[in-house]
């Protein structure tokens, strides 16, 4: 954090930018930026018993459940750091928003959001031009699609069967400002956030 | 049903001589930050291509994994024998300076049905003869990061080419597919991979997985997107063996040397 304010204090910037929480097993945080944040009050969740879940998986778990002070009524968890790195945390973390399909959660790069778009809707996206687009997909991660059906889009589907080893939607392109997407099974929209 | 056998010796700085199975390398440069064993990915090859701005890529970034050498030697040195693509993203200046060397230059830029990697392994496929098929290989470079629906578009190529040997490959990862129609066995090169590993069923529930060799095998397991995937799983030992009702993902990390 201090990097993206170098003409300011170090020292100010991370007080501000203080977490309320840290979660997760413990095993990659240094000892001196626990003190630091436990010192300034921020909750120190523990879980490296359990290793059974990963790091996301918990925090989503604590956001649903634990979290005080939160109105979950209309929930959006945003997440930093889901992409890159290894491929099979990568992974882990796309199937986390898969498991809590019932809640908005993002995932986010520098260069593109991910979110699941459950089958028990129709969707409407509203494109915000000045910050994303207008390169774009649908991806049916965990089963094949029998037949999606698109609005908005370059290359729209109609009643369009996607799976992997064959048409799976990439390299799209948003044309309106709305975009709207139905589908027989869960999928994955991806849109690239613009350099700014 | 038959046995495949895997092994990641492409990371190794020599492959050892009667090393089974034998398999000739191809590599693909895309268009993302080189990783740095590019050079040896090189090395292994005996065809290299770049896909359209994967040229880009060679031309800035080999000379800088060899700083005390002078850029116009490594360029040089580091030519890729195609460069393949769209061409909407290789710099003019890099594809005359390839063109001039003797690259062969392909421009499929009339093509918007296919993504450049596609179009690689296309060109590879139908260059290979094939009683060569089965002991062909291709790295990719650069398939990982950037654009989240371009990483897809690659993921899916492994499928869309089953039949073929491809490797994905990153700074901190590598992938490739496990075809349903064999056992696996995936002899682990400890010295430069793992013990950081997983098995993904993108695009496809599995009924039944099994396995040996890892922390947390799989024994007749279910796996699904929503459901049991196995990331964060663990190598033990130097042989993995995999078996499974549908086409899985196989990812391991690799060791920062």
């Amino acid at each position: 954090m201090p990097l993206f304010f170098p003409q300011e204090d170090a020292s100010d910037v991370r007080r501000r930018y203080k977490p309320d929480v840290i979660k997760g097993d413990m095993d990659s945080i240094r000892r001196e930026v626990l003190e630091f944040y436990a010192s300034l009050g921020t909750e120190i969740v523990d879980k490296s018993h359990d290793q059974d879940t990963t790091d996301l998986h918990k925090c989503v778990t604590y956001i649903r459940d634990s979290a005080s002070g939160l109105d979950k009524s209309n929930l959006c968890v945003l997440v930093v750091g889901a992409l890159g790195g290894r491929f099979d945390h990568e992974m882990g973390n796309l199937n986390v928003i898969c498991r809590f399909s019932s809640m908005r959660i993002v995932l986010l790069s520098n260069d593109s959001l991910i979110h699941l778009l459950p089958r028990t809707y129709c969707h409407e996206i509203h494109i915000q031009t000045s910050v994303e687009g207008p390169h774009c997909g649908l991806i049916p991660i965990g089963t094949p699609s029998k037949s999606s059906t698109t609005t908005g889009l370059q290359w729209d589907l109609n009643n369009t069967a996607m799976e992997f080893g064959g048409l799976v939607s990439t390299s799209n392109i948003v044309k309106e400002e709305k975009v709207t997407v139905q589908s027989d099974c869960d999928l994955l929209w991806t849109i690239s956030i613009k350099k700014l | 049903m038959d046995l495949m056998h895997h092994s990641s010796t492409f990371l190794l700085p020599t492959i050892p001589l009667h090393h089974r199975p034998s398999l000739t390398y191809a590599l693909v440069v895309l268009n993302q930050t080189l990783p740095r064993f590019a050079p040896l990915l090189w090395k292994h090859a005996q065809l290299r291509l770049c896909a359209d701005g994967g040229a880009n890529r060679v031309f800035d970034e080999m000379p800088l994994l060899f700083p005390e050498e002078d850029a116009s030697d490594v360029r040089r040195r580091y030519k890729p024998d195609v460069i393949n693509g769209d061409m909407d993203s290789i710099r003019k200046e890099v594809l005359d300076f390839y063109r001039s060397l003797g690259t062969k230059i392909i421009d499929k830029s009339h093509d918007q049905d296919t993504t450049d990697l596609h179009k690689c392994i296309t060109y590879i496929w139908d260059f290979a003869p094939d009683a060569n098929k089965s002991s062909l290989c291709i790295l990719v470079a650069g398939a990982l990061g950037g654009r989240y629906d371009h990483e897809m578009g690659n993921l899916n190529v492994l499928y869309c080419f089953s039949s073929l040997r491809i490797v994905l490959l990153s700074d901190d990862s590598l992938i490739y597919l496990l075809p349903r129609t064999h056992h696996h066995e995936i002899h682990i090169q400890t010295s430069v991979e793992g013990p950081h590993c997983g098995l993904i069923p993108i695009g496809v529930p599995s009924r039944s997985s099994t396995t040996t060799g890892l922390q947390w095998n799989l024994n007749n397991t279910e796996m699904r997107f929503g459901g049991l995937i196995s990331s964060s799983n663990i190598v033990v030992g130097e042989k993995v063996t995999v078996q499974s009702d549908t086409d899985l993902l196989w990812t391991i990390s690799i060791k920062k040397l």
